[in-house]
């Protein structure tokens, strides 16, 4: 069976002009800069140039290009940097015009005052980061990876994790130049590029399977108060690498380390998976509840390679994942579990796209999402892309949201673009409150509303948590997600 | 159902009674809102019920003497019961009366869509039906006041005809939430999920399950067979003293029937009494009911003994008010 839906254009209305204040330290993006002139027919193409420039995302760049150190960054960086720089000068701050930013508002990001991180936080603040883990771990503070909190893991040979500033060895720095820049993210995705202090390279060499989990914590400790409108942004970029056969399994984790402070965490991960390689990753986002967190995945699969995603998101004001799955190769197998929460005045929201060109990929997505109060938000965009020659493909896709509170809002919208003829495509969506005959069922047992009510919250997102693939993970998103959740369960009282 | 309503209403030869329905200073006939305790129906009784309930006035209760020759205690009365479907307002019982004793078995037959499940729903507080018109009295409480986490804590069983599937609740972890709530109400200290564990496990050999059963989610993927199995180890694990089973024999095969029916005759104490719905007779073969009660249009027709559900499967619920 064979379908195909078509996303509707938003194309960009040029506005009409643009005036743009010289900025006092000239850089290379003022110079790009193109002032109003009287209109004539040339000037139509330059006007629709100056319109996509847009100033506040020049402004940006430009404080974040100021923000790094001087010091010549490794070769691949430096290429990440101009390709980044070079595709922010044509892209616009989104707007809900913007169909991948139609349901997501992102004006709160736009209206704070973001200030760039310049130095790693000096060690005193260091206090309220948690040192509690079982596993090898690498803590990159306000983007900075920070060698003296992380315990490094023992690697075999011809491995590395560690900065790319770090790194001696000349082959593998070659092998991390061929894939920066070779992706076309978003806005905030050149963002990152240009504002990155250091990529954070993991590499499995082919053949190597790392018997450890790889804690990867990322704390964000610079902050403003909610009232002072100061937006520090940190851009931490990771860059995993499995060569032919290697296998890795990598642990995210975000959290906001003092109270419910203000700070935009603008994260980018790359994963690029050999042949028949494989990496496990599990994402847990836990920012303040006043954090603006976007965040970039992208992953590359060449044949016979499986992905197995299992993330699960429940802070920030703001919380949007980009995650982008391309196959380079055939029969590969990709896994993506996800479960949301929004259990206060906030937006989750997840674009994920998946592009199948290859024969006999597998792919299985479970999205769920919880909505827990009245302005609370959850975006789902999951799209699934088998093109041509990717006959055979396996994908399915499902996503459930149930939503507790009125007006609670959810917008998903699953999509399935398929041109080849002969595939086995599936996609769902759900959404409800919950069902009232399961609600009977506890009681007609003896067991009160409020009870009930809780024990099939948790339960829906059970479903995604039971396949994180440790179980220190699963108990401590168990714990968390009780917290977040017991208001809205007594409030139901 | 027209032939059975023109023969009690039209033959002025079989009744005494009939010059009392068509008294004119009783409009509502069949309401009988002073009546005392039925008349227990463990005496064989072929009259409908209406006949019944007149009956009622004139034979006080018997003590009872077939069990133990105690004296037993009423359990659960139910009076000129009426409700509708909560969305459509469409009458469904009609006015059902029954009487059930300590450590009687009662069994409920009659054709699809007579108002069998409905009753069983009605009494554990089902919100898709609504009650409008009559009594239901289980140990002295009035059970249409009391919401139906209280009628379940107040030892009212339903086994559930199509059981729920609850997806990543562990049966476990709900029996658990269940027995726990139990003990609370009881004043005693919850248990832990290890130790109810060491409790649970031991009602396992009951219906015949084994122990990964505990660690499925509650009926996930569960074959129909097991769903009823389920049911009565819920009935096990929380035990009952009104045990309501909505059809626990469809669906299940020789084996899984003389399981389901080992375990019910299992928990049967004198104490303790079943109301069961059925289609068939051969659940009876395994567990012998105090009597059988026949519904049709919402209401009981005709009590009796064993024999009746015997006939009924021998010549279908047509032929039955001609007798």
């Amino acid at each position: 069976m064979a379908t195909s839906i078509f996303t509707p254009n938003y194309p960009l209305k040029p506005s009409s002009s643009i005036c743009v204040n010289t900025s006092p330290n000239p850089s290379k993006f003022a110079t790009y800069i193109i002032k109003p002139r009287p209109r004539t027919t040339r000037i139509n193409v330059l006007a629709a140039i100056a319109s996509l420039s847009d100033p506040f995302v020049l402004q940006i760049a430009e404080t974040l290009e100021d923000s790094l150190s001087s010091a010549s960054p490794p070769l691949p960086l430096q290429k990440l940097r101009e390709a980044s720089s070079q595709s922010l000068l044509s892209t616009p701050w989104p707007s809900r015009k913007d169909e991948p930013f139609r349901f997501t508002d992102t004006s709160f990001i736009k209206l704070s005052h973001i200030q760039p991180i310049q130095f790693p936080p000096q060690s005193t603040n260091f206090l309220g980061v948690s040192t509690d883990t079982h596993l090898p771990n690498l803590v990159i503070v306000d983007g900075f990876l920070i060698d003296s909190l992380s315990q490094f893991p023992q690697l075999p040979n011809g491995a590395f994790v560690g900065t790319l500033s770090n790194l001696n060895s000349e082959a593998i720095m070659n092998r991390v130049s061929e894939f920066m820049s070779n992706f076309e993210g978003d806005l905030f995705w050149s963002l990152n590029g240009v504002g990155t202090p250091d990529l954070v390279l993991v590499y499995v060499p082919e053949g190597c399977r790392v018997e450890s989990p790889l804690h990867l914590r990322y704390c964000s400790v610079s902050g403003g108060d909610s009232e002072s409108k100061n937006l520090p942004i940190s851009n931490p970029r990771v860059l995993v690498v499995v060569e032919k056969g290697g296998e890795i399994d990598i642990v995210e984790e975000y959290v906001g380390v003092e109270g419910e402070k203000c700070y935009w965490a603008n994260s980018v991960t790359e994963v690029v998976i050999g042949e028949g390689g494989k990496v496990s990753h599990s994402y847990l986002q836990s920012q303040s509840m006043n954090a603006a967190h976007i965040k970039w995945t992208s992953v590359r699969q060449e044949s016979a390679s499986t992905y197995e995603l299992v993330e699960v998101s429940t802070g920030g004001k703001l919380s949007r994942h980009n995650l982008h799955v391309q196959q380079v190769g055939p029969d590969t197998v990709t896994e993506l579990s996800t479960f949301h929460l929004s259990s206060s005045d906030q937006t989750q929201d997840l674009h994920s796209k998946l592009v199948l060109d290859h024969p006999r990929g597998v792919s299985r997505q479970l999205h769920k999402c919880i909505v827990a109060h009245s302005l609370g938000q959850a975006v789902f965009d999951g799209n699934v892309k088998v093109n041509r020659y990717a006959q055979q493909t396996d994908a399915g896709q499902l996503t459930r949201s149930l939503l507790l509170e009125p007006r609670a809002t959810v917008n998903v919208k699953p999509n399935l673009q398929i041109i080849a003829n002969d595939v086995k495509c599936s996609h769902g969506a759900a959404i409800s409150d919950l069902e009232e005959n399961q609600l009977f069922y506890f009681q007609a047992r003896g067991v009160d509303l409020a009870t009930a009510r809780r024990a099939l919250i948790f339960s829906f997102g059970s479903e995604v948590i039971e396949r994180l693939p440790h179980s220190f993970l699963r108990k401590k998103v168990e714990n968390h997600i009780k917290q977040l959740l017991d208001p809205a369960v007594k409030g139901f009282k | 159902m027209a032939l059975f309503n023109s023969c009690s209403c039209s033959s002025p030869s079989r009744s005494p009674l009939l010059p009392f329905k068509q008294s004119p200073s009783n409009p509502i006939l069949f309401t009988a809102p002073a009546l005392r305790p039925l008349r227990r129906c463990s005496v064989p009784n072929r009259l409908p019920p209406r006949l019944t309930a007149s009956l009622a006035v004139e034979s006080p209760p018997e003590s009872g003497n077939d069990r133990g020759g105690k004296s037993k205690e009423l359990l659960l009365e139910v009076k000129d019961l009426s409700a509708v479907i909560s969305e459509s307002k469409q009458p469904i019982l009609k006015g059902v009366n029954l009487a059930i004793y300590e450590g009687e078995v009662h069994v409920v037959m009659g054709k699809n869509g007579s108002g069998k499940s409905t009753f069983a729903k009605v009494l554990v507080g089902h919100p898709d039906y609504e009650v409008t018109g009559g009594s239901v009295v289980f140990r002295g409480e009035n059970v249409l006041d009391m919401a139906p986490v209280e009628r379940s804590l107040a030892g009212i069983f339903m086994s559930f005809q199509s059981p729920i599937e609850i997806p990543g609740v562990s049966n476990i972890d709900f029996l658990n939430m269940a027995y726990n709530a139990r003990r609370k109400k009881l004043g005693q200290p919850e248990l832990g999920p290890l130790e109810f564990y060491g409790y649970i496990s031991t009602k396992l050999d009951l219906v015949n399950m084994k122990v990964d059963f505990l660690n499925r989610n509650v009926n996930e993927g569960f074959s129909g067979g097991e769903k009823k199995r389920n049911e009565i180890f819920q009935l096990a694990v929380l035990g009952a003293e009104l045990a309501i089973l909505d059809e626990i024999d469809s669906g299940l095969d020789v084996d899984a029937l003389r399981d389901v029916a080992k375990a019910v005759n299992g928990l049967l104490t004198p104490q303790n009494s079943v109301l069961m719905i059925t289609h068939y007779h051969r659940l009876l073969e395994f567990i012998k009911p105090t009597c059988v009660h026949i519904m049709e249009d919402g209401r009981i027709v005709e009590t009796g003994k064993e024999s009746i559900a015997k006939r009924i499967e021998k010549e279908g619920y047509k032929a039955m008010p001609a007798t």
